[in-house]
């Protein structure tokens, strides 16, 4: 095993479109910049890079505008660390890390937060089947690496997101039997698009893939259940209700389904700049729990520490473009270096228009956390550790009264994901059965190490940190 | 769900970890009518950080004889309960490095064969008889058979459900602000929700029980000092038994080292090789492992058991015992309606179910002889 010691001036965690900005701003700046990503190619999600030479995907816009940032980073000299885990971080700031089993400590004077979003699975009847997958998943299986993830596909779910998962599929030549989408495009969709006509283009197109993927389009509709013995086969849906849950007296079952992919929107990935203990606020529209930052400059209450796009709010790709911008070339100037004197103000009002257009299509779908109040009994709500709710209701009838006592008495959230998966579910099933805001049941205080680190590799990292200072190797 | 307090009791028992649970089980079992205040969540500060060993190892000599009937009580509770708390009496190897620690484990171990028990001094081949995987460079080690493991946070739910089928009244989330008083005479506590008036207050708050003391003007010798432990993901059987340091001269404070495989398949382990000192008030603002103790308890382990050097890290956790200024737990009177157990120094749950019957002899005015070793006034003169 190898362990490396590396020093820089800014250090940006995560290479999708918000972390690739930064550090191109930051070496722009003069900084000597590290980026940071757990894929074994930069781009994020949104403009993520295909794994095959070949693939389809080369050609689409958003692979392209990836490709161009990848290729500016490395023109510039930004040293990417690419399939490198982050375990741990000390503010100061010192970054423990493994790549491919070998040990990686970087010392940074600054760090830009650019940790991206994650989908916020709700659990249903059905969800731990075979066959049953994210949107966001999906996407990666076709676009990345070229895999078809069904022959008989249903999207279903709700948000802008499964428009970019059908143009996926449309892209790919896949075709989807249905999709399915809670909400029905109404007045506010109009209204949103008279306010922002730039973006009625993109909206069409995407209108136009989801036609070509050749889906029965069921909106103001909701998944009851995924069907199936040793994997899904069938998917039960019906008409939402005045209650916003499926109205089962209307239901009906899409058969002959071999995939459902299900997406209800994202949520900020705050692990890391919660362990450097930056402030965190709560709002629905912006997924949850968020890094809060100064939006001119993306600096978080922690000196030195700036987070940029879905960490600071989920908002999609053109806020997280240039609030990636904005905490490069902040946190290059907290490094020592000159910030520019011009183009600042303007980077800062196209961020404040591109949230708002974001916060308005983010009402439009609402996070529909309540769904899961529906969830049978037996039902899995913590796949790792296989605890049910019928579980979890008896911890609290023993007298837990947050998601932590639920946590340390069935062992849900416990497991290898520590929670990234069942922890928005679990956090809504607490509050709804104790009648407390979700909020507050649901934040979940990360550990050492934020993920599953080899014992090898973690010692050999922090051992490095005891070397002087000065010392790269 | 806000469950109105009551406003009287005859019993108000502060803290919800495994003392108090035990001890709210036992009073209401003997009749008093008990209510148990938590200030957070039941078990999730010392207990359920814990490892939850109970045994008679390398404890005390002296308190040998309370020792056996404290594990013979956990026993026979898992009995009762259907092992609810997955109840593992799997023994407990103590492993020697260095020649001279030799000396130092036969004395315990000519101590404890003296009280009636049976721990062994073991040669490395056939520690490994016991510890298959245990082929690190030890030099010797000591066999303990009696020491057990329960999972803490299973044992404290059980004895919570327990208490509460006997007619304890159980409140999370409501933290004690004070005690109240009538002259010299503790009468209640005043909660962040209510007031509650009652014949004897226990405060069973570990390292916090100092400070709800403080609100009437009492200094409890009583200090919160920082453990902290490790886990991996689980494994398939790989450590069969508790593997600890053997106690060397200065206790704790010369380090200690603790390694077992929990039922969930997770090894858990720490190692500290010379404690720091915990700062003052670390307890309610400290959450992270310091990173020296983990690179030696993964080196420790990976020493002992070096077929594990590749398994993956998952969790770690900080937690603040109770410490006394000599490592004995205080429980009893402390003053007129005042009653304490409180002092874990870290192996807190070996003595919770014994503790748990003393406070409530002592609230009963009934005694034992043995129940003085644990005299809450036996620091400065008698005075608290």
């Amino acid at each position: 095993m190898n362990a490396q010691l590396l020093t820089c001036d800014v250090l940006v965690v995560g290479a999708g479109p918000a972390g690739l900005a930064a550090a191109a701003a930051a070496r722009e700046s003069g900084a000597d910049v590290i980026c940071i990503d757990l894929f074994a190619r930069a781009g994020g999600q949104y403009t993520m890079q295909p794994a095959a030479p070949d693939s389809p995907f080369h050609a689409a816009p958003q692979v392209a505008q990836g490709r161009e940032a990848i290729a500016h980073c490395q023109a510039l000299g930004v040293r990417m660390l690419l399939e490198a885990e982050i375990f741990w971080a000390e503010p100061g700031f010192i970054i423990f890390a493994h790549q491919k089993g070998d040990a990686i400590t970087v010392r940074a004077k600054t760090v830009v937060a650019a940790t991206g979003g994650m989908e916020r699975p709700i659990p249903f009847e059905g969800w731990t089947l075979p066959g049953v997958i994210s949107a966001g998943a999906a996407q990666r299986l076709v676009k990345a690496n070229g895999t078809r993830p069904g022959e008989n596909i249903v999207l279903a779910g709700t948000g802008p997101f499964l428009f970019a998962v059908a143009d996926t599929f449309a892209k790919a030549e896949i075709p989807l039997r249905a999709y399915v989408e809670r909400q029905r495009a109404g007045l506010g969709t109009v209204d949103l698009f008279i306010s922002h006509p730039s973006r009625l283009g993109e909206a069409l197109g995407l209108l136009r893939s989801l036609r070509a993927t050749g889906a029965h389009r069921y909106t103001g509709h909701g998944i009851i259940a995924a069907l199936g013995q040793e994997r899904v086969e069938a998917v039960r849906i019906a008409p939402l209700g005045q209650d916003g849950l499926p109205d089962r007296s209307r239901a009906f079952t899409i058969d002959n389904v071999d995939c459902l992919c299900v997406g209800h929107g994202f949520q900020p990935v705050i692990d890391f700049t919660s362990l450097l203990k930056a402030a965190h606020r709560h709002d629905d529209a912006l997924g949850g729990w968020y890094c809060v930052t100064d939006p001119r400059t993306q600096a978080t209450d922690v000196a030195g520490l700036f987070a940029a796009g879905e960490t600071a709010g989920i908002g999609g790709f053109r806020p997280a473009r240039l609030s990636g911008r904005l905490a490069g070339l902040h946190a290059a100037q907290a490094a020592g270096r000159v910030l520019p004197h011009y183009g600042i103000d303007k980077l800062h009002r196209e961020m404040i228009q591109a949230r708002a257009f974001a916060a308005r299509l983010a009402q439009l779908f609402p996070f529909p956390a309540h769904i899961a109040d529906a969830l049978p009994d037996h039902e899995l709500v913590c796949r790792c550790e296989d605890v049910s709710r019928a579980q979890i209701k008896a911890a609290i009838a023993d007298g837990a009264r947050d998601a932590f006592s639920v946590k340390m008495w069935t062992r849900a959230g416990m497991g290898p994901c520590q929670g990234r998966v069942c922890g928005s579910g679990l956090a809504h099933l607490v509050a709804s059965e104790l009648g407390k805001p979700a909020a507050e049941a649901g934040y979940n205080r990360p550990h050492m190490p934020l993920r599953p680190v080899p014992l090898a590799a973690a010692e050999a990292a922090l051992a490095l940190a005891d070397l002087p200072h000065g010392v790269e190797t | 769900m806000s469950e109105s307090l009551p406003k009287a009791a005859d019993v108000v028992v502060v803290g919800g970890g495994v003392v108090g649970a035990a001890v709210a089980r036992q009073m209401a079992k003997d009749g008093l009518k008990t209510v148990l205040l938590e200030a957070k969540a039941f078990g999730g500060a010392v207990s359920g950080a814990s490892l939850a060993c109970l045994g008679t190892h390398m404890h005390n000599i002296e308190e040998l004889p309370i020792l056996i009937e404290a594990c013979a009580l956990w026993q026979s509770l898992s009995e009762e309960l259907g092992n609810s708390f997955e109840y593992n009496r799997s023994g407990q190897l103590r492993f020697i490095l260095k020649p001279e620690d030799v000396a130092i484990a036969e004395r315990w171990i000519t101590g404890e064969r003296a009280a009636g028990l049976a721990p062994e001094l073991l040669s490395p081949k056939q520690a490994q008889e016991i510890e298959p995987l245990l082929t690190g460079p030890i030099h010797a080690a000591t066999w303990a058979p009696d020491s057990a493991t329960v999972n803490p946070f299973l044992a404290v739910r059980a004895l919570l459900a327990d208490g509460k089928r006997a007619g304890v009244m159980a409140f999370a989330e409501t933290p004690v602000e004070r005690l109240l008083l009538d002259g010299e005479r503790v009468t209640g506590v005043k909660t962040s929700r209510s007031d509650i008036s009652a014949g004897h207050i226990v405060l069973a708050a570990g390292p916090w029980s100092a400070k709800v003391a403080r609100s009437i003007g009492l200094t409890l010798p009583i200090v919160a000092r920082q453990a902290q432990c490790l886990a991996s993901v689980r494994q398939p059987p790989s450590i069969r038994r508790v593997i600890g340091a053997c106690e060397s001269a200065g206790g704790v404070e010369s380090g200690y080292t603790q390694i077992q495989q929990a039922a969930s398949g997770q090894i858990l382990f720490n190692t500290v090789m010379a404690p720091q000192g915990t700062p003052t008030g670390a307890e309610d603002r400290i959450n992270e492992v310091p990173r020296r103790f983990v690179r030696d308890s993964i080196a420790m382990l990976t020493t002992l058991f070096p077929s594990l050097a590749n398994i993956l890290m998952l969790r770690s956790w900080v937690r603040f015992e109770g410490v006394t200024p000599d490592d004995r737990f205080m429980a009893g009177h402390l003053q007129d309606g005042l009653l304490i157990a409180a002092g874990d120094n870290g192996t807190g749950f070996t003595r919770a179910l014994f503790l748990a019957q003393l406070i409530s002899r002592a609230a009963r005015a009934a005694t034992d002889p043995r129940d003085g070793f644990y005299n809450p006034l036996r620091f400065a003169g008698g005075k608290p």
